[in-house]
């Protein structure tokens, strides 16, 4: 009998008040839920759909399946692109990794002690950050220019001849020296990062161990260190992600193809070339098989931040 | 005040829908839009468009160029969403090809005198296999080496007559402190198609010898092709000592700052030197055949000019491209645009002094080719290296010193045999 009256009264339920307000909720998310479905869910799909088509052109009408996968790993002229590109990549990503983030961390722990000019350096050391990626490209281009580039008048100027090398020409050379231009611009990102990382830290804490005798050198690995570990996971994700999508530096350096001979050539400058832009002077693109790259370049991202997600779940779980 | 709003807009929308009502009323007065890859010359092709109107003047053509490298792929998107201009460059060959049998060029096999204008050889490039054209050819440009006048004065030389006399030369300038060339290949299409393709016409035997390449009676990877090579390792004591980072802009600042005496150039780039080397005199030659050989010109089809098939205004835009097969159009052409030549079979004189020193090249030639590459060797499928980047690759290696010119052809052989049937039946 009860239970009767329960089960017909379960309907305006709904609409009292106590769950009108328990629902409201999704309605502040549709707005953005709509946004992030049309503008990128959506294309991303799309992108997913695109490379199992081909065809010339920007509508690629025909289906061939999981040909273009089958093609970018068994067509030696495929292979030999991507994995060039994929390579050249992980080497960008590991200069970013070990220079600028540890550069980054040295930074952050000089500026955050107590000195002069100490807000100076704080604004000097972001200000790259803040320039066009194309600015800056442009301007080492200039710096580094073999002909009247300030490095090399500046090595030949010290007697140090040998070394003014034509930094952007040779293949060995053109993608770390593109990867440090690229260091330069953005050291302020990581820095600041860890700067609020390590301001975050409590005086207390720092005091304590100096009482019990820690060298500076201690206090940094022992306390500093391990508290700041949660913001160097961020930050290596951050730059695993920025890394494995860049394109913007290498087009401004070394062109679309990644000159020399596509020793710079990027996974984003390979899908650039192949399905939007066409490769010189034809200019055909080819949207399948430039969406078959951006669909690995996708999974790789991917799968690295469900690693990184996996262990700072894990990290934070301990705790 | 949101009353107001929509009240304003109403009155706007209206206005617009009456206005364009109007504009279909009155038929007669339509705008047609050129698509173009060159940028550089907008001033240019405003005088050429406003002669058009003064002759037509119930038809305004508006020049819109896009930036040269997203040009092909930025006319494919409009024209697959029905956006594209009326009128827009065509690119010659394979490029060209694919989008007039996509249908999205009108055929022009019906334009009045476009036979009659035009040689078959300057229409070929934009016609089918049998004949039927689909964009009126505009302009050809040359090549050469343009040359500091001041500094071969300085050190006693001659324009030369051999490819041995220019390298001689250039030793001397070299040995004299200055940078004999100023090619560099960061940029890598430069020293393809500005100076390896300038050299092959010579080395192969012009027209002649390029279609033999191509039926497959000669060998991509044979003796001439082998001196062609050569020809590039010859050069890389006399180009700048940081080549390798030297881009097509640092190379023509060095050539008009005086640092180098010579510059492989095409003839588009009349106007840009005028405009940056002022210190001195300079002038241009056509580099020279190795000894025993006649000498031929790289005299490059670059443009020409189609109609959208889906143009709404497509009956103005034949009027538009019948005048391009006027002489008037000729002489605009090839003295708004120096370096750019008119490939009517009458050619206007032109008042350039350089721009007719690149014309003579022609007559003094043995004969005129186009870019050894252009024609068929650039087709290849997706999933194989076409003649254009393999001979690029290639050329580089060679300048680097990481090849020999008989490997740099053999690879060069090998690439274009992978799918260019004749290449792999090659005697």
């Amino acid at each position: 009998m009860s239970q009767a009256n329960l089960s017909k009264n379960q309907k305006p339920e709904l609409l009292n008040v106590e769950n009108r307000r328990k629902l409201t909720w999704v309605l502040f998310l549709l707005p953005a839920l709509l946004v992030y479905l049309v503008f990128m869910a959506g294309p991303l799909f799309d992108s997913l759909r695109l490379s199992l088509y081909t065809g010339k052109g920007y509508s690629p009408t025909e289906f061939v399946g999981l040909q273009n996968y089958i093609d970018l790993f068994t067509v030696p002229l495929w292979r030999e692109k991507f994995f060039n590109a994929i390579i050249n990549t992980c080497i960008f990503f590991a200069i970013h990794m070990t220079i600028q983030n540890s550069l980054g961390l040295l930074f952050a722990n000089l500026l955050a002690s107590d000195f002069k000019g100490r807000n100076f350096f704080r604004t000097l050391i972001f200000t790259p950050t803040t320039l066009s990626v194309l600015v800056v490209g442009f301007l080492w281009t200039l710096i580094l220019n073999p002909n009247w580039g300030a490095v090399n008048q500046i090595l030949t100027g010290v007697g140090l001849k040998q070394f003014a090398l034509p930094w952007l020409g040779r293949e060995n050379l053109a993608l770390p020296v593109i990867a440090l231009t690229s260091v330069w611009q953005w050291i302020g990102m990581p820095t600041v990062m860890f700067l609020a990382g390590l301001t975050g830290i409590s005086e207390e804490l720092i005091e304590a161990a100096s009482i019990d005798g820690a060298s500076e050198w201690e206090i940094f690995w022992k306390i500093k260190f391990p508290l700041i570990q949660p913001v160097i996971g961020i930050i290596a994700i951050l730059t695993f992600v920025d890394n494995f999508n860049a394109f913007d530096v290498i087009y401004a350096m070394a062109g679309a193809k990644g000159e020399p001979a596509y020793s710079a050539d990027l996974l984003a400058t390979l899908f650039y070339r192949t399905g939007i832009a066409g490769e010189h002077p034809t200019g055909i693109p080819n949207m399948g098989m430039g969406a078959t790259i951006a669909t690995i370049t996708f999974l790789i991202l991917m799968s690295g931040v469900l690693v990184w997600l996996y262990f700072s779940r894990r990290n934070a779980d301990e705790k | 005040m949101q009353k107001k709003l929509f009240a304003v807009l109403s009155i706007l929308i209206l206005a617009s829908l009456v206005l364009t009502a109007c504009g279909t009323a009155a038929p007669k007065d339509v705008t047609l839009t050129l698509g173009s890859w060159r940028t550089d010359d907008v001033a240019a092709w405003e005088a050429i468009t406003t002669a058009f109107h003064a002759k037509y003047p119930n038809i305004t053509v508006k020049f819109d160029p896009t930036n040269p490298p997203d040009y092909n792929a930025t006319l494919r998107s409009q024209l697959e969403t029905n956006t594209g201009p009326d009128l827009f460059f065509v690119r010659s060959f394979g490029v060209g090809r694919e989008l007039f049998d996509s249908g999205y060029i009108a055929s022009l096999k019906d334009l009045p005198g476009i036979n009659d204008t035009f040689s078959a050889g300057a229409r070929a490039p934009w016609a089918t296999d049998s004949g039927e054209p689909y964009a009126v050819p505009i302009a050809a440009v040359s090549h050469g080496i343009f040359y500091n006048k001041d500094l071969f004065a300085a050190n006693g030389i001659e324009v030369p007559t051999t490819w041995e006399d220019l390298m001689a030369a250039s030793q001397k300038l070299l040995d004299a402190g200055v940078t004999p060339f100023a090619n560099g290949t960061k940029d890598a299409w430069d020293i393809n198609e500005v100076v390896m393709m300038q050299l092959l016409p010579s080395a192969v035997g012009g027209y002649d010898g390029r279609m033999a390449y191509l039926n497959g009676e000669r060998c991509f990877n044979d003796p001439e092709i082998v001196s062609a090579f050569q020809q590039i390792a010859d050069l890389r004591p006399y180009v700048p000592a940081g080549f390798e980072a030297t881009s097509y802009a640092d190379a023509e600042q060095l050539f008009a700052q005086g640092k180098a005496a010579m510059f492989f150039d095409g003839s588009w780039s009349i106007g840009q030197i005028k405009k940056d080397a002022t210190a001195f005199q300079w002038g241009v030659f056509y580099p020279p055949a190795l000894k025993g050989k006649d000498t031929y010109v790289s005299f490059h089809v670059d443009a020409a000019i189609g109609a959208n098939a889906a143009s709404k205004n497509l009956d103005a835009a034949k009027t538009f491209l019948q005048w391009l097969e006027t002489p008037e159009f000729a002489a605009l052409i090839g003295n708004n645009l120096p370096g750019f030549f008119p490939m009517t079979n009458e050619i206007p004189s032109l008042t350039d002094p350089i721009a007719n020193d690149f014309m003579n090249f022609n007559k003094q030639a043995k004969g005129v080719d186009i870019r050894f590459v252009w024609e068929k060797l650039m087709d290849a499928p997706t999933d194989k290296v076409n003649a254009y980047t393999s001979l690029n690759n290639n050329v580089i290696s060679v300048l680097k010193g990481e090849e020999t010119p008989e490997e740099a052809a053999n690879a060069f052989n090998a690439d274009v045999a992978a799918w260019y049937g004749p290449a792999s039946k090659c005697k």
